[in-house]
């Protein structure tokens, strides 16, 4: 069987597995619907204001939510030695690590899909006037943060206290991935188009989606096998 | 030389030597530690020989 | 043998950052705005450089241990990495000084002082992480490959937080491209004794980290008996 036909298997049996208990994903969502609330009562920001951060609350809201999907990737294959049968079956380490991307990405999109509306209405923003480029956009950075994050979700199964290194380990690491999704995501929900200055992030965070998933395939099966 | 802003130079130097001191410190601190664990174990080596 | 050509390392540098001072405060012309804090940037500087070095040492140590599994290259690993963040804090301790006269302010998003936090933060999480895993291979492989992340993440931070300011109205920053040439090799000249003081740190941590991980398998084994 060759690479994309496994992790298909893999994404196709995580998104079920995650579908038919939607606990990670309802608390995800919860979470980041919370926080997007949390900050409007904190800020009360005006349409001047929202128009500034926009960018940069909705990346802080969906990398802290992704935060709990991304952390259970690999630590629900600890349950009932999972993770030691699929690390010992033929599917290439890469290709485990590929497909569980995979899937966090798509949930991570639906989270993200339903955050925006939300936003679009308690701030009282609207945000569909470039909304191909702002769903390429959020597609990159997602896959960015997914990326990195599984990668670490793979790194510290085994450790006790899993939970905090997750985050204090990924976000420096996703810093100008979320620079750049940040800029990005600021100037098109205000409606600028995708031209200019923009360019030059949208190509970095290209150039980091690709470095980081070419070193993470490379490096995961190190960190599965040993 | 200038002398303007020179306590400041003083104060930035300073800081500059004491971070790499914390550092050396830290290290001799270990290195202590290290000396003592050995001890212990030799203590322990000695003791069950003994038995 | 080599406790003597560490002590001899150490003394050299000593020496040479006693010359350096006294060249630095009685010799060198003075910059027209900044008064005699600008001196600092001697060490402000070498200090950055010293870091990175020891953080590429430590991206190579790294990659030797996984292709090789030789447990002496985690140790160097942890080594570098951190005297590195020793250096690293030097740079931002001093940057900030610096940066509270000049400015007169503590902290500014300044493209360079940002990226050395951000890899700051990134370092200091190596040190975290090693310290939740207390199996020798396991905590070598783990932190081996971490290490690559955040050197590959390294030059992407630079690229971006530069990019980043650039959108945004900053304070002046000084001394762009024209520096006396006086003042070039002293910022040279005093590199190398960091540099020197450097790998003697390096030496003995990467000592310590050898023996602690002897005595800990000493220790196993007299305790199963």
């Amino acid at each position: 069987m060759n690479f994309l036909r496994q992790s298909w298997i893999v994404a196709a049996k995580d998104l079920r597995a995650e579908l038919r208990t939607k606990e990670a994903l309802n608390a995800s969502l919860s979470f980041a619907l919370v926080i997007l609330l949390l900050f409007s009562f904190a800020f009360d920001p005006t349409a001047e204001q929202t128009r500034e951060i926009s960018g940069g609350l909705l990346w802080i809201v969906f990398a802290f939510a992704g935060a709990l999907i991304l952390n259970r990737s690999f630590a629900r294959e600890l349950v009932n030695d999972c993770l030691d049968a699929l690390v010992a079956s033929p599917l290439s380490g890469a290709a485990l690590f590929f497909g569980k991307c995979l899937a966090n990405v798509v949930l991570l999109l639906a989270i993200e899909l339903v955050c925006l509306p939300v936003f679009g209405v308690f701030y009282n923003v609207r945000w569909t006037r470039q909304f191909w480029p702002l769903l390429l956009v959020l597609a990159l950075g997602t896959w960015a943060l997914t990326v990195v994050g599984t990668m670490f979700s793979a790194l510290t199964v085994n450790l006790r206290l899993r939970e905090l290194m997750l985050p204090t380990l990924v976000y420096p690491l996703l810093i100008p991935a979320l620079i750049a999704a940040i800029q990005l995501t600021t100037a098109l929900v205000g409606g600028q188009p995708l031209a200019g200055d923009l360019l030059n992030w949208l190509k970095m965070l290209i150039g980091f989606d690709i470095i980081f998933t070419a070193l993470a395939l490379a490096l995961v099966d190190t960190v599965l096998v040993g | 030389m200038d002398s303007r802003n020179f306590t400041f130079l003083v104060y930035g130097l300073v800081a500059a030597w004491l971070i790499l001191f914390a550092y050396v410190a830290a290290v001799a601190a270990r290195e202590r530690k290290i000396s003592r664990e050995i001890e212990n174990l030799k203590q322990i080596l000695k003791d069950q020989k003994g038995n | 043998m080599r406790q003597k050509i560490l002590y001899g390392l150490c003394l050299a540098a000593v020496l040479l950052l006693g010359r350096n001072l006294a060249v630095m405060l009685l010799e060198l012309p003075d910059e027209a705005a900044q008064g005699a804090i600008y001196r600092i940037i001697f060490f402000h500087v070498p200090a950055a450089w010293t870091a990175f070095v020891g953080f590429f040492a430590a991206l190579v140590a790294s990659v030797i241990y996984l292709a090789g599994k030789n447990l002496r290259y985690d140790a160097l690993a942890v080594a570098v990495t951190e005297v590195g963040l020793a250096f690293a804090t030097v740079n931002l301790v001093t940057g900030m000084i610096w940066g509270r006269i000049i400015w007169g302010i503590w902290w500014t998003w300044d493209p360079r002082l940002t990226s050395m936090l951000v890899c700051w933060l990134l370092y200091a999480g190596y040190l975290m992480l090693r310290r939740a895993v207390e199996e020798p291979t396991q905590r070598a492989k783990v932190a081996a490959v971490f290490s690559i992340f955040a050197f590959a993440d390294v030059p992407i931070v630079w690229f971006s937080i530069k990019w980043w300011r650039t959108q945004h109205p900053q304070p002046v920053v000084w001394g762009g491209g024209s520096m006396d040439p006086a003042m070039w090799r002293m910022l040279f000249l005093n590199w190398v004794p960091l540099l020197l003081l450097f790998g003697v740190l390096a030496a003995l941590r990467m000592r310590q980290e050898q023996a602690q991980r002897e005595m800990d398998a000493l220790r196993r084994q007299a305790h199963a008996l």
